[in-house]
């Protein structure tokens, strides 16, 4: 058994840490954890996208329980719902259906769609049988969005879209896509883009894999000139830039990037302990360090779900949390990396390495969690200008 | 073994480290670069049978071919086989030059198998095939995992019936060499034993790891021993060990400069919030930061390199810790690589990726970084001792 002691989380109310209990009973019932394993022996390729665990938790509710009920939700907090997401990163059940379609395109409907939009969509999305996906990146602009050149034409009363999306993940088995396009010209490039929905099986829209390194591809999405009606804007026509700076800092808090980095830390720690090298001081001295680090990256995490509870969320804040606990990830890399040796280098397709193997591809996916969900850089030129007044 | 040979046709000997490298910068050339850096890649779950291509076979034989014709593979060979008073400085130069091409050869294994059977007096005339590129040495250093280079794990050796047991894994290339030199503890001493591949006793199998390249796994149930194939070690193993991982780290360091080269190159091109990423403060800090750091590393591989030609024999220690720098600036000049050409980093067709994988199965080669450290404190100690013996 692993020698990580699990956060506790004091200020949880005792509902709160029943609904924790709950949530991890779920997780760790044998046909979860058969999925799971499951996932492990899949040929490369063979991605995970709407797994049967994700609908076991959306037919409690659970996998959207901040959402109001008559969408899918239980009507709870932020709290309930980075449970949710802080036992899923800590059971190892992966996350990219769950955070771009609840997370990031269900947030925004619930915000900002329409009630049609809403009812359309969010049911489906709660309870872990659609996939939606997100297009902002751009093959010529990720950091800085305002150059973004995928443009919606009027066409009627409403839109022709034209241009190309990169690197966004599941695309290829997505049915919608909030998509990010300009929908108006002029001296400041924030100004003029709007979100859509778009359906991404329609005629006029390409989904191309792009390799990846990592185990699961990016996409390519070409659209090409597909026509949307007025009913697929999310928000008002011309504010798509205040959306996406708004909405995405609220799924910032850190919570899931902990819980990612915290489940790499035990199982190193768990092989030092089983090779005997955690009791070699120059091993232990150093994952001490890091266990050190991620429980202050647990506490600062939480501290920006509560803020969220109360409505304060704090965006320096929650841009600290993103960047202190991705930065965790290469030196619990690295240290893997010392503690198994050699092994550490065998893919789980390598006959001796058994499906136990994950080191080498939590290595591989090492540096996505530095540039997903605003990278490193961006998340310090935050910090120095909204936070420390600098730059 | 022990008739007097010829030594290869050319030879580096009279040749200096300065025109050795110019004359090798034309074969691991900017140009070709590219292309070496993904030839053998496999693909991801290939399985312990997927052999490279066949052109990149071709073009790794003629590449091979191309070193030996130019004196490399006998630079560190004795005198009378054509070897070099330069060698050491010479070879740090060549390997640092193969680093941006992230080459994957046997000459690695091949320098330090050579060093170690040279010592030995009784192999010239396989010296001078290996030197000519006619027979290959693939190097097995580990058995578990978790084996330093040092400490390689014990062989069984039935010296009656001249044969060897054992195993051994992460040998580079074991499927295309003509020999493997296992290393490891034989009755309590470190020895070589040489090992004819392709024989019934030796089983190899292709691993699936990270680089997704040659590494294998040796099974060696009572292989035939070849002629002389019992070379004891132990008194030269840590000197030519330090030489090797000094050839290492200036490989790692051509590798921290090819990373390098790709990523300043990218972000001249890529702009964001209106100028090219290299005119940002913070990315070309970073990236300056890390070519200082190189720049300090290959300093240190020169010198101590000049100081092995010079024939003291005290680099050991220096040798130690010019690996564990390379080690950690290999890993983390490859990550930063990948994280500044953004998402873009992450694909199989940004060499960047490349940097990164290969980075972490090729650091370590000679030694883990806590390894090296250990060690590298074991030695200071020692030498700390040994200057002032009042302290024991
Ligand atoms: C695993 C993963 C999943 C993703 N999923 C999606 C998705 O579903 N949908 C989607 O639309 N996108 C997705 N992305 C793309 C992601 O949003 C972008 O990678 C990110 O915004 C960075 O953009 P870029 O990759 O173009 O890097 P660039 O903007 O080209 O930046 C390159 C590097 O320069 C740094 N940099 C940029 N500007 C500055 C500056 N001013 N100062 C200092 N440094 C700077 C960056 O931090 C980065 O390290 C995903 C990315 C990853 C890795």
């Amino acid at each position: 058994m692993t020698v990580t002691i699990r956060e506790p989380i004091p200020e949880l109310s005792a509902d709160q840490r029943s609904f924790r209990a709950d949530v991890r009973a779920l997780l760790t019932r044998p046909e979860v954890r058969d999925e799971l394993t499951g996932l492990a022996a899949r040929p490369p390729g063979d991605e995970p996208v709407l797994l049967e665990t994700y609908r076991l938790l959306g037919e409690r509710g659970w996998l959207a329980p901040s959402w109001p009920v008559e969408y899918g939700g239980l009507g709870l907090g932020a709290v309930e719902a980075a449970i949710v997401t802080e036992e899923m990163a800590l059971a190892g059940v992966p996350d990219d259906v769950h955070v771009l379609g609840v997370d990031i395109v269900g947030l925004f409907l619930l915000m900002e769609g329409t009630e049609e939009q809403k009812r359309e969509h969010l049911p489906a999305l709660a309870a872990g049988e659609r996939v939606a996906t997100v297009l902002f990146t751009e093959p010529g602009c990720g950091s800085d969005l305002s150059g973004l050149a995928t443009r919606a034409e009027p066409d009627g009363d409403g839109w022709r879209l034209y241009g190309s999306k990169v690197y966004n993940m599941k695309s290829q088995y997505g049915e919608i896509a909030l998509c990010a396009a300009r929908t108006s010209d002029g001296p400041v490039p924030m100004h003029g883009i709007t979100l859509f929905l778009l359906p991404l099986r329609s005629p006029g829209v390409h989904v191309e894999p792009v390799p990846s390194m990592a185990d699961e591809c990016f996409c390519l999405v070409a659209i090409d000139g597909v026509r949307l009606g007025p009913e697929s804007v999310v928000g008002r026509v011309d504010d798509g830039w205040r959306l996406m700076n708004d909405l995405l800092q609220l799924e910032r808090t850190g919570v899931d990037f902990h819980g990612k980095a915290r489940r790499l830390l035990d199982l190193v720690v768990e092989r030092a302990a089983r090779s005997g090298r955690l009791d070699d001081p120059v091993y232990a001295v150093r994952l001490a360090e890091l266990d050190a680090k991620l429980r202050a990256s647990h506490a600062l995490a939480w501290e920006m779900v509560h803020d969220l509870d109360r409505g304060a969320a704090d965006p320096v804040a929650s841009a600290m949390s993103k960047w202190y606990a991705s930065e965790q990830f290469r030196p619990v890399l690295d240290a893997g990396m010392e503690v198994g040796g050699a092994d550490a280098l065998l893919s789980r397709w390598d006959e001796e390495a058994g499906t136990t193997a994950r080191h080498e591809a939590d290595y591989r996916m090492g540096p996505a969690h530095r540039l997903a969900s605003g990278t490193s850089e961006v998340m310090l030129y935050l910090i120095a200008t909204n936070g420390l007044g600098m730059l | 073994m022990t008739t007097r040979t010829q030594p290869p046709a050319r030879t580096l000997a009279g040749a200096t480290p300065d025109e050795v490298r110019a004359e090798c910068a034309e074969l691991f050339h900017d140009d070709l670069n590219p292309v070496l850096r993904r030839i053998g890649d496999r693909p991801r779950g290939a399985g312990s049978r997927a052999a490279p291509a066949e052109d990149d076979t071709d073009v790794r034989a003629s590449v091979w071919a191309t070193l030996a014709d130019m004196g490399v593979l006998s630079a560190a060979l004795p005198a009378h086989l054509g070897g070099s008073e330069q060698a050491q400085r010479i070879l740090v130069e060549v390997a640092e030059l193969t680093g941006p091409g992230l080459y994957q050869s046997l000459l690695p294994d091949t320098l330090l198998a050579a060093d170690l059977l040279a010592r030995d007096g009784r192999h010239d005339r396989l010296l001078t095939e290996v030197a000519d590129g006619r027979t290959t040495v693939a190097l097995a250093l580990r058995d578990r995992g978790a084996d330093e280079p040092d400490a390689p794990g014990a062989l069984e050796v039935d010296r009656d019936h001249g044969t060897v047991t054992g195993s051994r894994r992460f040998v580079p290339f074991a499927a295309d060499a003509d020999l493997i030199l296992a290393v490891g503890a034989v009755d309590g001493a470190m020895h070589a034993c040489l090992v004819p591949v392709d024989q019934p006793g030796v089983g190899v199998r292709r691993q699936d790891d990270l680089g997704r390249g040659d590494l294998y796994g040796v099974s060696l149930d009572r292989a035939a021993l070849a002629p002389d194939g019992l070379v004891r070690v132990d008194r030269h193993y840590a000197s030519a060990l330090a030489r090797a991982r000094l050839r290492h780290a200036a490989y790692l360091s051509g590798l921290c400069r090819g990373a390098l080269d790709l990523t300043v190159a990218h972000l001249k091109e890529r702009v964001a919030f209106g100028r090219p990423l290299a005119g940002m403060q913070a990315p070309a800090h970073r990236l300056a930061a890390l070519s200082a750091e190189n720049a300090a590393l290959l300093a240190l591989v020169r010198r101590t390199a000049r100081v092995a030609d010079s024939g003291t024999d005290g680099i050991v220690l220096h040798a130690v810790q010019a690996a564990l720098l390379a080690n950690d600036l290999a890993r983390t000049v490859s990550a930063e690589a990948v994280h500044l050409h953004g998402a873009l980093g992450m694909t199989e067709r940004c060499d960047a990726s490349f940097f990164y994988r290969r980075a972490a199965v090729d650091a370590p080669r000679f030694g883990t970084g806590t390894g090296l450290r250990k060690e590298a404190a074991r030695l200071l100690r020692a030498a700390h001792n040994a200057d002032d013996p009042g302290r024991g």
